[in-house]
């Protein structure tokens, strides 16, 4: 078995290679050099604009003034320029120029990075959503919310006015997956700032932070929280965060950051603009799907979930936005999982490494089986039986449904991925769990009615996963609560104490209350889950059949 | 010696004709003064129905509306200084109003908008050609402070070969693109959808053809 599995890890370890090998063009280890001639720099009128802004805007031009662009002669004009027949472009001050320097912009010189993030999950992040935002964003509040919300992580689709304005209903934006006048997607600027784009800024974990914090994505919280987090907060000065190169195992040990394992160099592992690149998982779905990354002849990449056919070299595709793209490359899940991995290695042994991802994945499989695919499954039929209106949000389990997977289903996945143990429990799967059964089930039943052991307890009945509700008897001190030792000695220990203590046990009444109770609940012949439920039945009915009468 | 002989031409007659013709002259160029003066006022200009869209957007901006009160009408950025500029302005001025006559409906909002941009484009090219001698009128260079820290350093020092007008466009009335940078079809489509127009509409409503869907919206 061992021998095999290495064996199979060797060969494995060799495709890698050459995956990696064509995922990154350039085969240099660190990151990659601007190709553009450097003659081409230094556009004569940039020294105009410098020296008005340095009074204009004096904090935007000292930015630049502290930045290696420059040192390298890479002026304003240099990345500011445009063609007029750009639909963005403007005249300024005797220039014609735009105001958005887009990825397209950045790559005339980064070409590398350009075509290493186009494509990825970052790029793609407004393309993702754009359709499913206005149920949230509209609907519930309103479209002002798209623009300072949703649209400053997620990127807007740039409009630019028949005046020649940008419209501030979608600027000034710079999410990562914004759309631009050019055509373009991204903003190199969501990571790194304006205008001193210094790479040690871009290396700390505070690049990430503006999106990749809060309820759906804690993602700062988590590595805070976390054993990496803890140790780069007190090696801070060690992280040679300034340095040219920054290879992990070569130029820094002490710590990683989020560009550590999701980007950085480390050891042999080249780095990359697709951040996305080493996940083998999708974590913000309603189930996690591990999945292919698809390369294509163009450049740019598809997420297939594994359950999809793997699309063969050569072949020909259909892209997220209808067009038909062939297929150059396809990275497994797997493989994907080993680049991530390899990252660990430089600090970590093969079997720590290994077993920590076994935890994260047990953690992922757990949420799918257990939650996220009943869950879905009862939403599923609960929409197509007619019980729930096919609009998103105007019944109250949607929120519940919603929160289950995007905010605690997330934050559970995304703490066990980066060993934060609070947001693995506390922040995420305890409250997955205490929504699941006291929210979400009782709420469902609510809303199926007298077809609850049908579209509801059905859904959970078989699984093993719930079946400890079947066993009320079960004491455990957690609560307070244990049965008094029976007066007879031959008693059994798990049949009779849930009939004896009511009358020393009053002030516990309400948390041991409802087994007994249970029976009465609809749903209850399905035998799971009904006696959880009825905590949550007494609040809930009066909402679902409000919600139902319209 | 000549001069004994030149009053023999001053027959009473060219006495009269001349005195007549100075104090006409006078009289006229009061005239000119006075019309250059009333044709250069706000309620003049916007005797056209025209003109009153370009109005709304000045009444916006701070040359209409200044904390110290002071308020530039039409003819003070518009019209030159001195009595033959003035004239002359208002004499070339005239094609507007011959267009205003036997031109496109310039009344109606959707036709006045679609041509504004060549209006501030000839307008722009005014103001560049008279080096903005009538914004000079008021704004004094070295008097400029601002209310940031650098203005009056930026006006004292990057303003070389520049002209007010080169970086203060789109100040008073309604935002146009530089004509460099102006793209007639992004500008019919805003034009339309400002509107409630159909797509092209704009197009045939340049090239002289009725639009049988734009004028009931346009009256609104």
């Amino acid at each position: 078995m061992n021998l095999a599995d290495r064996q199979s890890r060797l060969v494995m370890c060799r495709r890698l290679f050459a995956v990696l090998l064509s995922l990154s063009l350039c085969g240099a280890v660190s990151a990659a050099k601007v190709e553009l001639d450097p003659s081409n720099w230094g556009h004569p009128e940039g020294e105009a604009c410098v020296s008005c802004h340095d009074k204009a805007s004096p904090g935007l031009a000292q930015q630049w003034h502290d930045s290696a662009h420059k040192t390298a002669g890479v002026n304003c004009m240099d990345c500011h320029q445009a063609d007029s027949a750009e639909p963005d472009a403007i005249e300024h001050e005797g220039q014609v120029i735009a105001t958005i320097v887009s990825p397209k912009d950045c790559g005339r010189c980064h070409e590398t990075e350009y075509s290493e993030q186009a494509g990825s999950v970052h790029a793609e992040a407004y393309a993702i959503i754009a359709d499913r935002v206005p149920a949230l964003a509209h609907n519930m509040t309103g479209a002002a919310m798209q623009a300072s919300g949703c649209d400053q992580c997620h990127g807007s689709l740039v409009k630019v006015r028949g005046d020649g304005t940008l419209d501030p209903a979608t600027w000034p934006n710079s999410g990562i997956g914004r759309i631009n006048p050019d055509g373009s997607k991204g903003s190199c600027s969501s990571c790194h700032g304006r205008h001193e784009f210094s790479k040690a800024q871009a290396r700390e974990p505070e690049a990430c932070v503006r999106c990749h914090s809060g309820p759906d994505s804690p993602d700062k919280e988590i590595f805070e929280a976390s054993k990496h987090g803890m140790i780069y907060a007190a090696q801070r000065d060690k992280m040679n965060l300034d340095s040219d190169t920054w290879i992990a195992g070569q130029d820094y040990t002490a710590a990683p950051t989020c560009v550590t394992c999701h980007m950085g160099a480390a050891g042999k592992i080249p780095s990359t603009h697709d951040v996305g690149m080493r996940n083998a998982w999708n974590l913000n779905t309603p189930v996690s799907e591990r999945q292919y990354l698809v390369v294509l002849e163009d450049g740019s990449k598809l997420e297939l979930p594994a359950s999809a056919p793997v699309p063969k070299r050569g072949s020909e595709i259909t892209k997220a936005d209808g067009s038909i793209g062939k297929v150059k490359v396809v990275a497994a899940p797997d493989r994907r999982r080993q680049i991530m991995s390899m990252v660990c290695l430089e600090c970590h042994s093969k079997s720590f490494t290994e077993g920590f991802m076994t935890q994260f994945d047990n953690v992922v499989e757990l949420f799918n089986v257990k939650f996220g695919e009943p869950a879905s499954a009862i939403m599923q039929s609960l929409y197509e039986e007619g019980l729930l209106t096919p609009l998103p949000f105007d019944e109250p389990i949607e929120f519940t449904y919603w929160e289950l997977w995007h905010d605690e289903g997330a934050r559970a996945r995304h703490g066990a991925s980066m060993a934060s143990p609070n947001h693995a429990w506390w922040e995420g799967m305890y409250l997955v769990g205490r929504n699941f059964y006291a929210r979400f089930l009782p709420e469902a039943r609510a809303v199926a009615g007298e077809r609850a052991a049908q579209l509801v307890d059905a859904r959970i009945g078989d699984s093993e996963h719930h079946a400890w509700l079947s066993r009320p008897a079960e004491h455990n001190p957690i609560l307070g609560y244990v049965p008094p030792p029976e007066p007879g000695p031959p008693a059994v220990p798990e049949a009779a104490p849930a009939q004896s203590p009511p009358a020393e046990a009053e002030t516990l009444e309400p948390a041991v209350e409802p087994a007994p109770k249970s029976a009465s609940v609809p749903g209850a012949e399905a035998g799971v889950g009904s006696d959880v439920g009825s905590g949550g039945v007494p609040r809930e009915p009066a909402l679902a059949s409000g919600e139902r009468a319209q | 010696m000549m001069k004994f002989f030149e009053p023999l031409f001053i027959t009473r007659h060219v006495l009269f004709a001349l005195v007549a013709g100075g104090i006409g002259g006078i009289i006229f160029m009061f005239f000119l003064i006075e019309f250059d003066e009333s044709t250069s006022a706000n309620e003049f200009c916007t005797t056209c129905h025209s003109m009153t869209y370009a109005q709304d957007v000045y009444q916006q901006s701070a040359h209409y509306n200044s904390a110290s009160g002071v308020r530039a009408s039409c003819g003070d950025c518009h019209v030159s200084e001195g009595i033959i500029m003035a004239t002359y302005d208002h004499a070339i001025g005239t094609k507007d109003l011959i267009k205003q006559l036997f031109g496109p409906d310039y009344d109606d909002p959707v036709v006045n908008l679609l041509h504004l941009p060549e209006a501030a484009f000839a307008s722009r090219e005014w103001f560049r050609k008279r080096d903005s001698a009538t914004c000079k009128r008021c704004h004094e260079i070295d008097a400029i402070q601002g209310t940031r820290a650098n203005t009056a350093a930026i006006h004292q020092e990057e303003t070389e070969g520049k002209t007010c007008i080169d970086c203060h466009y789109n100040l008073v009335h309604r935002k146009v693109p530089d004509e460099q940078t102006f793209k007639r079809e992004a500008w019919n489509a805003m034009v339309e959808q400002e509107f409630g127009l159909p797509p092209g509409t704009a197009e045939r409503i340049l090239a002289g053809e009725p639009p049988p869907a734009a004028q009931p919206t346009a009256a609104n």
